[in-house]
């Protein structure tokens, strides 16, 4: 797998979690203040553009690499989601989160010298 | 007294379709990719938008949706860290599928590192979800 690829991989993961915490905020927002706030429009055109494009990255990639190979990277996407997290509420990640987060990374490294 | 919770409105039925669905789409997407790898012209293939030639990546796109709005279904009645560790089954399914169905070959070193992510998954899935709630 080349560079590129790679930094593909993981443009397409960010646009991914950044696009369902989005759509999350959109939720609650229209739950508060209702459809036509633009504190739910906004969040909601920037996480469906972002799901958009990690749509089209991730076919793009799939025309080059397994999909046994290309899926796996998708569990990074709740480390991700933990350290976001552990960064806004101020909080330390639980044992348990950092063993997980060690054997997915592991995993990801043995997968990605397979392609 | 009608049950909102049996049959077709069950939450659980809901989650399984969603799971369902998100591993279908995958397997779609990627028979859709492999149909129109031949026609992504060098330079703009990155894009993946040619795939939109193919059909599969056209009955894609009903599933997704389809998972989404199970998936929202699933929330308004499962607590999402009971919802979140189940929504995580296509990591084992997607493979197992790839090789059934679409006869991947895997490597015994591929296999170990998805069965890392997934033993890694089942360890975090809840917490993860704990802290999603909160964010």
């Amino acid at each position: 797998m080349t560079i590129i690829s790679l930094v593909l991989v993981f443009i397409a993961l960010f646009a991914f979690v950044a696009g369902q915490l989005l759509l999350k905020k959109a939720m609650d927002a229209a739950n508060l203040s209702g459809f036509k706030s633009p504190k739910f429009f906004w969040p909601l055109a920037t996480g469906v553009f972002l799901l958009g494009a990690q749509f089209f990255l991730n076919l793009g990639l799939l025309q080059r690499f397994d999909l046994s190979f290309i899926y796996p990277f998708q569990g990074l996407s709740v480390i991700i989601i933990a350290v976001a997290a552990a960064v806004v509420l101020r909080e330390k990640l639980s044992i348990q989160l950092v063993a997980g987060s060690v054997l997915i990374s592991a995993g990801i490294v043995l997968v990605s010298l397979t392609s | 007294m009608p049950n909102k919770s049996t049959g077709f409105a069950n939450p659980w039925f809901h989650l399984a379709l969603s799971v369902l669905c998100v591993a279908a789409c995958q397997l779609l997407l990627k028979l859709g990719a492999t149909e129109t790898a031949h026609i992504a012209s060098e330079r703009w293939a990155w894009t993946g938008l040619s795939g939109l030639a193919s059909l599969y990546v056209w009955l894609g796109l009903p599933l997704i949706m389809l998972s989404l709005l199970t998936w929202l279904q699933v929330l308004r009645s499962i607590p999402l860290s009971i919802a979140f560790p189940i929504s995580q089954v296509p990591h084992v399914l997607v493979p197992l599928c790839s090789w059934f169905l679409l006869g991947e070959s895997i490597t015994g070193l591929r296999w170990c590192g998805i069965a890392l992510i997934s033993l890694g998954l089942a360890l975090v899935a809840k917490p993860v979800a704990r802290l999603e709630e909160r964010l």
